[in-house]
């Protein structure tokens, strides 16, 4: 073949060879198998095989807010060691005003309350101290939330059986999830909405008034029961012992009480928990669970094995999820589902069917089109096209890509566009046609000059492309990605596999002159 | 082969530009009416910007008259509608509080669950989402706008850039108020929609200004105007021919492709329409308004 440089031929062959090799993977096997070559595959997104996406938004204003507490709570204790009276506190989002009754020993409270906190603004002014936080304090307070959160998710995730889940940190508050093939969304749901904070505290049964009342005194806490609002307790607020000294929980069944969770406390919280019930038998300590009480038993004997059962009239579900929850520990605040995201399985198929039966008509049109308007050329356009095809699901299948609906999309419409390449082409051969006489001079002009024009116009689509994945979610990024392979990928067929077909088929055919 | 290529010849000679005031008042009025469309009627925003829940169902031995009065009762504010056939159903409802939200899904399975053969799709999006989404949308399309005009600045001189913007405005603007019209759901994919529409129509109009640079350096003596009108044609059958082949492709798209990507397949034909026309009779007919050559200002 004259007029065609070897190593354009030899590229054009390696670079083809390469496309269909790597395609092979993703148009055949639909599993993993494990074999390096094979696992090249396109991954397909939630939307094709079915799953959940959830982002989730921590809670970071209640920490706050909780930190707040613990300072009031502190210049409580520390006024009262002083025998400082405070006469009233003052709290909003941003600080802690506190009004003592005398200025005299605020320095030495000062001092005290940073010794605990160091670094916490500390203000008087006459007899009120100011207290707030600077942004870093903020900031670190978020971070650790949010860290320990992910940690927290991730347990419960996995503890919940789903396979292969994504559980990433997305922005400064948020926590991002992907989880393929989940078919009851609503049960991870309620398993990521419950922070899951457990306490053991003492029930004070002698104080009836401050209960009748509603009026909690300093050092307790009034909290409603699990089953009936109405029904309160008064609690002791330190908590005796919490769940971050257990250190496993499972669902049991008690002959009498029904659906359990058995847990079992570290040597620490069995000390503790020892030293609680032995003290104090005959009283009733209560099971608090996120502010509501589960039960309240009575404590007929010192509970010193460090193991223990809760009851609470669950279901055979609420008590395997309340293990789950309890083995992967608390979230340090409260978690917010601010997206949800969830596609069956019947759906997902049906999109893949429909994607598939709209790129394959949509590719005959296209390859009829082009043979009716440019015969033989068309022809050729229509084997770039083809090859275009292979080399961007291989490039998705190697880059590990995750083909989506408007993945889908994007590759039909990549169909209709990366002829384009190949009309500019030809319609400038078209022209020189009309000039030259010589056959060959007519093809390399043409070429030639449809090259800038091919530049020009696909950088503005990447640019387009590129906006998208910058600015787009999951799908959409998708979306991009395949247009932005197939405009990559339809530049090389256009400009190398048509120019080499095109000599071909003049060789081939030993024209002389076009009909195109 | 067939001989049909020769429906556009290559030697066409069609007059585009001497009746450019014409589509200048044409394209005038529909982005006029377009603005009032979006002023006053706006679009119809999906879940994505507007915020609340989205179910879909596929449901058995039952209406959607019948679902409607089942859940009418329980939510605030729930509408129902066929999804491609009549035993496919998306139930919308706005959002409440948050929290509540979440259990919202749950609530609308358990009260209806007797009725569906399959779940087939649920979504939430939460008010902070829904303006983050929109907002990044926005961006997405302002800056893509604004970095074509910068490399079509680069790569030509700032008048086709010029030429190039107002073009693709027009092309975005007309679009979305035809979208408001047909009241198709807007969407974050009818966004990829409008921002590949934006890169098609630049698409387009590089290829003509293209020849138009080539054809200045070519012809130094031609009249502006018939230098303009005689690019057009040069670059008219590959015009036509991307267009045709990139509609057929979304046809199939827009027929076959299933309920969920029509919205995007439909937004792209109208923008595959709006922007080979605005190429032809926007774009180009702009760079009249500036001058090219040197000596023509000699002359002035």
């Amino acid at each position: 073949m004259k007029n065609y440089p070897l190593w354009k031929i030899f590229i054009v062959f390696i670079l083809l060879s390469l496309g269909i090799i790597f395609a092979i993977p993703s148009l055949l096997y639909k599993e993993d198998t494990g074999n390096w070559y094979l696992d090249n595959r396109l991954n397909l997104g939630l939307d094709l095989q079915g799953g959940s996406y959830l982002l989730l938004e921590v809670q970071t204003d209640v920490l706050i807010k909780e930190e707040f507490e613990n300072f009031s709570d502190t210049l409580r204790v520390i006024s009262r060691e002083n025998r400082v009276k405070i006469n009233n506190i003052e709290k909003n989002d941003e600080e802690l005003k506190v009004r003592f009754d005398s200025v005299d020993k605020l320095n030495i409270i000062k001092d005290d309350f940073l010794k605990k906190y160091r670094s916490v603004s500390f203000r008087i002014s006459n007899n009120v101290a100011i207290i707030s936080i600077n942004e870093i304090y903020k900031k670190s307070i978020q971070d650790g939330a949010i860290k320990q959160s992910l940690e927290i998710v991730r347990k419960r995730i996995d503890e919940s059986g789903t396979k292969e889940p994504l559980i990433q940190r997305s922005g400064s508050n948020r926590i991002l999830l992907q989880l393929p093939g989940v078919k009851d969304p609503e049960r991870i749901k309620d398993l990521l909405g419950k922070t899951a904070k457990l306490n053991f505290h003492m029930v004070d049964d002698d104080d009836t008034k401050s209960l009748s009342l509603n009026i909690a005194p300093f050092g307790r806490m009034i909290v409603s029961d699990i089953n009936n609002p109405d029904l309160k307790y008064l609690l002791e607020k330190k908590s005796r012992v919490g769940g971050e000294n257990l250190i496993d929980a499972y669902a049991s069944f008690d002959p009498t009480e029904g659906h359990a969770v058995s847990f079992r406390f570290d040597t620490t919280g069995a000390q503790k928990f020892g030293k609680a019930t032995s003290e104090n038998i005959g009283k009733r300590f209560a099971v608090v669970l996120d502010g509501v009480v589960i039960t309240a038993p009575v404590i007929n004997s010192a509970i010193t094995g460090g193991s223990g059962i809760i009851t609470g009239n669950f279901t055979s579900q609420e008590a395997t999820d309340l293990a789950v929850l309890l083995r992967a520990g608390a979230l340090p605040a409260p978690l917010e589902i601010v997206e949800e995201r969830s596609v069956g399985p019947g759906l997902g198929a049906d999109s893949i069917a429909a994607g598939k039966i709209a790129a394959i008509i949509g590719m005959v049109l296209v390859c009829i089109f082009m043979i009716l308007i440019y015969g033989s050329f068309g022809l050729i356009a229509n084997v770039s096209l083809i090859a275009n095809l292979f080399i961007i699901i291989a490039l998705l299948g190697t880059i590990g890509a995750t083909l989506t609906l408007p993945g889908i999309a994007g590759i039909v419409l990549t169909i209709g566009m990366a002829v384009d390449a190949n009309v500019l082409i030809f319609e400038r051969i078209k022209e020189e046609n009309i000039k030259n006489k010589k056959i060959y001079e007519t093809i390399k002009k043409g070429f030639d000059r449809a090259l800038s024009t091919i530049l020009d116009a696909n950088i503005t689509t990447l640019i387009a492309s590129l906006l998208l994945f910058i600015f787009g979610s999951g799908p959409i990024k998708g979306f991009s990605i395949t247009l932005s392979l197939g405009v990559i990928a339809s530049m090389f067929t256009a400009l190398m596999l048509t120019n080499l077909l095109v000599h071909v088929y003049i060789s081939f055919t030993s024209k002389k002159e076009l009909n195109l | 082969m067939f001989g049909l290529n020769k429906i556009i010849p290559v030697d066409s000679d069609y007059k585009f530009l001497n009746h450019r005031k014409k589509f200048y008042i044409a394209s005038g009025i529909a982005i006029l009416l377009s603005l009032i469309l979006l002023f006053f009627k706006g679009l119809n925003l999906g879940i994505d910007f507007k915020g609340g829940t989205l179910i879909e169902v596929s449901t058995k031995n039952t209406t959607i008259g019948e679902l409607r009065d089942i859940l009418s009762p329980n939510f605030n504010e729930v509408s129902l509608q066929e999804f491609g056939n009549e035993n496919t159903i998306i139930i919308r409802l706005q959002n409440e509080n948050n929290q509540e939200s979440i259990k919202t899904v749950n609530k609308v399975k358990q009260i209806i669950n007797d009725k569906v053969e399959e779940f087939r799709r649920s979504e939430f999006v939460g008010p902070t989402i829904s303006s983050e989404l929109l907002w990044k949308g926005f961006q997405a399309v302002s800056f893509a706008l604004f970095a074509i005009l910068i490399y079509i600045w680069l790569r030509f001189e700032w008048q086709f850039g010029f030429g190039a913007v107002v073009a693709l405005t027009h092309d975005v603007l007309f679009t979305l108020g035809v979208l408001s019209i047909l009241n198709v759901e807007f969407s974050l994919s009818t966004i990829a929609a409008v921002l590949t529409i934006a890169g098609y129509s630049i698409n387009d109009t590089v290829v003509i200004f293209d020849r138009v640079r080539e054809n200045l350096r070519k012809y130094k003596k031609l009249e502006l105007l018939d230098l303009f009108n005689l690019s057009i044609n040069n670059t008219l059958s590959r015009t036509v021919m991307t267009s045709i082949t990139t509609l057929l492709a979304l046809l199939s798209l827009y027929i076959f492709g299933g309920e969920v990507i029509k919205p995007f397949a439909l937004t792209m034909i109208i923008g595959v329409l709006i922007g080979t026309y605005s190429s032809i009779f926007i774009a180009v007919p702009t760079l009249l308004v500036f001058k090219f050559r040197p000596q023509e200002e000699d002359e002035n």
